[in-house]
């Protein structure tokens, strides 16, 4: 079992509004993941690695065609579909709010992948082969995946533990070096951006369109939106109405009942396309 | 129900016997050419270990396809050996006599291969060798003190089938020992010793027989839940699932396993037409009995009809979106809507049409059309079930996509159904096919009785 | 075990039966008859307080409304399946099982109130946000007079081919006594069975006749149990789609109609003077079906419930703790130790299924289990959505159980009163035993003695 050390609960938030569908934090992630290579004929037969990718959707007719952009990533659902499904335990949900998956358990029955509703578990088809030159650029502390495993975005876990060692073990500040009080050793949101602690995809969006931070971390930029969302939850169970035309505020197939840690905003549509 | 001619206990040993004691010519190409097809789906299989999955048509999201389908087709098969020995034996029935056996052996040979399916489906084969297969010695993972997921449908899976499989083998077994011990005392040598040895020291007295039939009634009773909660718990694989909609019915259990009763007793009519013509079983294997397998088949297939319209009417009944795109994916667009079409016919209007008329159900050749009209039918249920549902996974239509078999899945399914055809007929060589005290129970218990002018069959039983 | 009375002697014997109202009975009646009118109060009642616009109030009519459909209904279904399996031990409860369709007339009137009760498919407000347009309903698109016309067709058709089935099979038996008998009976006798002279010819079209109503009858049973279960049940609770219920609906009623149908037996042996002709075979063999229906039914609740409490879903853990858990827990216990519990550890022991007394009390415990599950999904349904959340796409929130008052007991309390009344009074119109059957048995058996043992031979016409 995990002991718990401190008190982290990670959340993200994907602003609709901001997302421009440049494909930045696909290139960031793959970078940092140790993605295999996606080829054309990967692309082709549907199996390309994209633990975040971009969802484009068509609107309207022409010439009013509008592309619609949805990152779409883990959710890493407090109740998620993926987890008791796994006969070997490969992958659950940890004290930090983060689904992790264990590739070394993992034996690849790829029954999380068939019941998780935002299909954002990849199986490697095959065996994944960089080419020499390439074999420099993976990061040393991801693990590679052989064929036959299951993968998918895992919050940058290896930035988050990082973070946690430098800051809340050692109790160094991530660009001065200086020490951090004992009392004060909590990873907050200002160290995360200092030291490189954010999910790539994050540190790599140009246009801020996702956030990530503890959701209980006040100075961080998510926790209002969490704490809307769970407000929404709350009407709701109550017999309530939750009034969707005043809020951006949403989560994927909420309806489902996966209770993601993952928020959208909603595309503000200032010329909305004629519905027909 | 008495339409054979009496029969003599020699001839009886004699006849059914010819299958052990002689070896016919045909039989080494038969195994020849089965083996063949098995050595090649094996070898399909080890490439594909070796290369990865990318061999097979799998994608994402359609994650799981031909392996599934033909596992869970196996599994149903299996159904039949139970449905036909502990039920008929049970309620008595006479006519189950010459059935009793293969279906108790094609139960545990489909089970068997059944089992190969999840292991080569798995990312890591290798990895499931360890769990699944010495789960009961070394368990997975052990030293972390991590044991298998037991919430998990997957793990329930192992546990029910290997139940179902080891109370099988131990029904065959425990039925075989009055046929071994007549086996033992018509061979010498290395079979003598091994027929004496599963014989188990049989004599054939009273108190044995009444063993016996104790020890044959209390396997059916016991075998029976098994028996059910076998299927259901396959079925729960996709009925647990909560994303694909249309696999998240509360109906599933019941109605895989009238599915599988269905193709079960379809497959074992199909075996014994086809052992009653290779070894010439007429007087064994009678018409009466294809008949009465006919009529049960049209009360189990209405059945499996009920099931199937309940579990599309409340797909279409939920009206969510994602479950009305894969109901309109199966029924509307092609070619899938052609493969329901001929799914549903194949599986329910041909062959209950031929089964409503008594002269086809007597005619051999057009029972043994209907019975793999069955089969195949009912492997396209599970296909239409299983890919349809994955394809049109929930409303993120940016990821719908379609499955395409590969070379190495025909090949390998092919394999599975050789590998069943080869076991059986290589079983039929140690072991007889059709249980020879049964027979002769059935000569023993019969008589005539005139009444007036007329001498009419009867059949002694004990209440 | 066996019993062979003499034919001759039958007739005459079970024409004095049908006649005579000896003092248990006629306490009996008066009883049931009393609760009858004490159900009319009810109902009356509560038409005044409540009117017949909203569906809340009427949860527990609707429940024992169910409870007098399912076994009315299934009974004849019983009859015609151990017809269909050609058991040579159905013959003495036949006319059991077949008498229930007259109280399926009790039950379509019955239904009346409840197409009025039923609220629209259509949502009244039109299309508004949050909420379906069109509630859901096995009817869809709603085809024309869709729901009310076709349950009310459903339930009529039931209670039309069951007495068809009735009369088909009473009519050697009506022709029998058509001469001897008097006054109301001797004119329904002449009139329905005046042409019947036992001829080859009538005897085949009976027999020919008996196995198409009766597989069109199946067909139809299984049909109007889907319909009803789903439209005054499933429908009614925003979110629940549940493929299994109206299976779980259908075994029920097997359940409750083989258990009635062997309380039935029970009495007429035991108080009824049956006993020359209901032999302890009967009980052996339908107990058998009993304890194999009670372990459909508790596997077919499992795989609901399995279903539904696997993957945490919000809208079906409300479900649950609506039906299962929370609201109508200590209901639920009822049924599942009445339904299943106590009638398989009961059932389990041979002494007890070789008796009369053993299965006959399964079969009133199950009708118990019955009662109770009628109440926890007709009350639940009834009182899930009130107002306008029916039109709501799931289940948000969880309501409070609902007691019943004091004319929902007299509801409840006079509905089953009054089918025992009409089962009663019809009883006195038809002999409660099939006596062209028990005859035809008696010619197929033949009894005698070897040795020490007994035989018996049975005759079986393929």
């Amino acid at each position: 079992m995990v002991t718990k050390r401190v008190d982290h609960k990670w959340g993200m938030v994907v602003d609709l509004d901001r997302c421009t569908g440049c494909q930045a934090c696909v290139v960031a992630c793959q970078a940092e993941n140790n993605i295999p290579i996606n080829t054309k004929e990967y692309f082709q037969q549907r199996r390309a690695y994209e633990w975040i990718r971009i969802e484009r959707y068509w609107e309207g007719e022409f010439p009013n065609v509008k592309a619609k952009f949805i990152p779409i990533l883990c959710q890493h659902c407090e109740n998620a579909p993926c987890e008791p499904v796994c006969p070997v335990f490969a992958t659950y949900h940890n004290d930090e709010g983060l689904n992790v998956q264990v590739y070394n358990r993992c034996i690849g029955t790829r029954y999380c992948s068939v019941n998780c509703p935002y299909t954002v578990r990849f199986f490697n088809f095959w065996e994944p082969v960089w080419p020499e030159r390439f074999r420099n650029q993976l990061n040393p502390d991801v693990t590679v995946r052989s064929r036959g495993v299951m993968e998918k975005c895992t919050f940058c876990v290896q930035r988050l533990r990082r973070g946690e060692v430098n800051v809340e073990r050692r109790g160094l500040e991530p660009l001065t070096g200086e020490r951090i009080p004992a009392a004060d050793r909590k990873l907050n949101y200002r160290q995360m951006k200092e030291g490189n602690f954010l999910p790539a995809c994050v540190q790599a969006c140009p246009t801020n369109a996702l956030q990530f931070a503890d959701q209980y971390d006040e100075t961080g930029p998510v926790k209002e939106y969490f704490d809307e969302a769970n407000e929404q939850i709350e009407t709701r169970e109550h017999g309530g109405r939750v009034d969707e035309a005043h809020t951006r505020v949403y989560r994927l197939f909420e309806e489902v009942g996966t209770k993601p840690n993952v928020i959208y905003l909603k595309k503000v549509e200032p010329f909305p396309v004629e519905k027909a | 129900m008495q339409e054979g001619r009496p029969l003599q206990s020699k001839q009886i040993n004699r006849e059914l016997l010819v299958s052990i004691l002689n070896s016919p010519k045909w039989f080494f190409s038969a195994i020849g050419i089965l083996g063949f097809i098995v050595l090649v789906a094996m070898g399909a299989a080890g490439y594909m270990i070796n290369q990865g999955f990318g061999v097979t048509g799998l994608n994402r999201p359609v994650m799981w396809g031909f392996f599934i389908t033909n596992f869970v087709f196996w599994i149903g098969i299996s159904h039949a050996g139970v449905m036909l020995s502990a039920i008929l034996r049970l309620s008595k029935a006479e006519w189950r006599r010459p059935a009793t056996r293969a279906a108790e052996i094609l139960t545990v040979f489909s089970l068997l291969t059944a089992m190969m399916m999840p292991l080569i489906h798995t990312g890591r084969p290798w990895r499931t060798v360890y769990w699944i297969y010495t789960m009961p010695f070394i368990p997975y993972d052990y030293a972390r003190g991590i044991w298998p997921n037991v919430r998990s449908p997957l793990v329930w899976d192992p546990s029910a089938v290997y139940t179902y499989l080891t109370s099988s083998i131990l029904f065959v077994m425990v039925a075989l020992i009055p046929d071994f011990a007549v086996l033992r005392d018509r061979t010498t040598g290395m079979s003598h010793r091994i027929y004496g040895l599963l014989a188990m020291g049989w004599q054939g007295n009273p108190r044995q027989w009444k063993l016996q039939i104790i020890a044959g009634i209390l396997l059916s009773a016991l075998i029976l839940p098994v028996f059910v909660s076998v299927h259901s718990i396959v079925s729960w694989d996709f009925g647990m699932a909560v994303s694909v909609k249309s696999w998240h019915s509360t109906i599933f259990a019941p109605y895989f396993v009238v599915g599988a009763v269905h193709s079960g007793v379809s497959a074992v009519a199909l075996v014994l037409i086809i052992l009653r013509y290779i070894y010439g079983w007429q007087n064994y294997i009678r018409h009466e009995h294809i008949d009465a397998l006919g009529r049960l088949l049209i009360v189990v297939a209405t059945g499996w009809f009920y099931f199937f319209v309940m579990e599309v009417i409340f797909g279409f009944y939920g009206r969510e979106a994602d479950e009305i795109a894969v109901r309109n994916y199966q029924f509307m667009i092609s070619p899938w809507n052609i493969w329901m079409f001929i799914f549903v016919g194949l599986t329910y209007f041909v062959p209950v049409s031929i089964w409503l008329s008594r002269t086809c159900r007597r005619n051999l050749w057009i029972m043994s059309i209907a019975c793999v009209s069955v089969n195949i039918g009912m492997w396209l249920e599970r296909f239409l079930i299983i890919v349809p549902g994955l394809a049109r996974k929930q409303l993120l239509t940016f990821d719908w996509y379609t499955y395409q078999p590969s070379p190495v899945e025909w090949i390998i399914i092919g394999g599975t159904f050789a590998m069943v055809s080869m076991l059986m007929l290589t079983i039929a060589r140690v072991v007889p096919l059709i249980p020879l005290y049964d027979i002769k129970e059935g000569e023993i218990l019969r008589t005539e009785i005139k009444i007036g002018r007329v001498t009419i069959p009867a059949v002694f039983r004990e209440d | 075990m066996w019993v062979f009375p003499d034919a001759a002697l039958m007739s005459q014997d079970l024409s004095v039966k049908t006649r005579s109202m000896p003092q248990l009975f006629t306490l009996a009646l008066m009883v049931s008859g009393a609760l009858f009118i004490i159900g009319i109060v009810g109902f009356v009642a509560r038409a005044a307080t409540d009117g017949f616009s909203e569906i809340a109030p009427w949860g527990y009519y609707m429940a024992v409304f169910s409870l007098i459909f399912m076994i009315s209904s299934a009974g004849p279904l019983v009859v015609v399946a151990f017809r269909f399996t050609k058991s040579h031990w159905r013959r003495p409860l036949s006319r059991v099982g077949e008498l229930f369709s007259i109280v399926c007339i009790l039950n379509l009137l019955m239904f009346i109130p409840l197409m009025f009760l039923l609220p629209d498919m259509t949502n009244p407000d039109g299309m508004v946000e949050g909420q379906l347009f069109l509630r859901r309903t096995i009817w869809f698109e709603g085809p024309i007079g869709s729901p009310h016309v076709w349950d009310f067709l459903g339930v009529a058709s039931l209670t039309i081919t069951s007495l068809a089935i009735l009369w088909v099979s009473a009519m050697p038996d009506m022709a029998e006594s058509r001469g001897t008998a008097t006054g109301f009976r001797g004119w329904v006798y002449n009139r329905l069975a005046g042409h019947w002279y036992g001829t080859k010819r009538q005897w085949n079209t009976q027999k020919a006749g008996l196995a198409l109503l009766g597989a069109f009858y199946f067909m139809t049973v299984i049909f109007v149990h889907f319909e009803i279960s789903s439209d005054y049940a499933q429908s009614l609770i925003p979110g629940w789609k549940d493929s299994i219920f109206p299976v779980i609906y259908s075994i029920t009623s097997l359940q409750m109609a083989l258990g009635a149908i062997l309380v039935t037996l029970f009495i007429m042996r035991r108080w009824g003077g049956y006993e020359g002709y209901i032999g302890k075979s009967v009980f052996w063999s339908a107990s058998k079906v009993l304890l194999g229906v009670t372990l459909l039914w508790v596997y077919h609740l499992f795989a609901f419930f399995i279903t539904f409490w696997y993957g945490r879903l919000e809208v079906e853990q409300n479900i649950i703790k609506y039906l299962i858990v929370e609201t109508y827990g200590v209901v639920f216990l009822v049924n599942l130790l009445f339904s299943f519990a106590a009638p398989f550890a009961l059932l389990l022991w041979n002494p007890v299924r070789r008796s009369a007394w053993g299965p006959a009390l399964a079969g009133l415990l199950v009708i118990i289990g019955g009662l109770a599950f009628n109440i926890r999904i007709f009350v639940g349904a009834a009182n899930a959505a009130v107002g306008e959340k029916i039109y709501d796409y799931f289940f948000e929130h969880v309501p409070s159980p609902v007691y019943p008052d004091i004319w929902d007991v007299f509801m409840v309390v006079g509905g089953i009163g009054a089918a025992v009344f009409v089962f009663l009074a019809a009883t006195k119109l038809l002999p409660l035993l099939s006596l062209w059957e028990v005859k035809e048995g008696a010619m197929y058996q033949k009894w005698g003695t070897f040795i020490r043992g007994e035989y018996m031979i049975l005759a079986k016409p393929e």
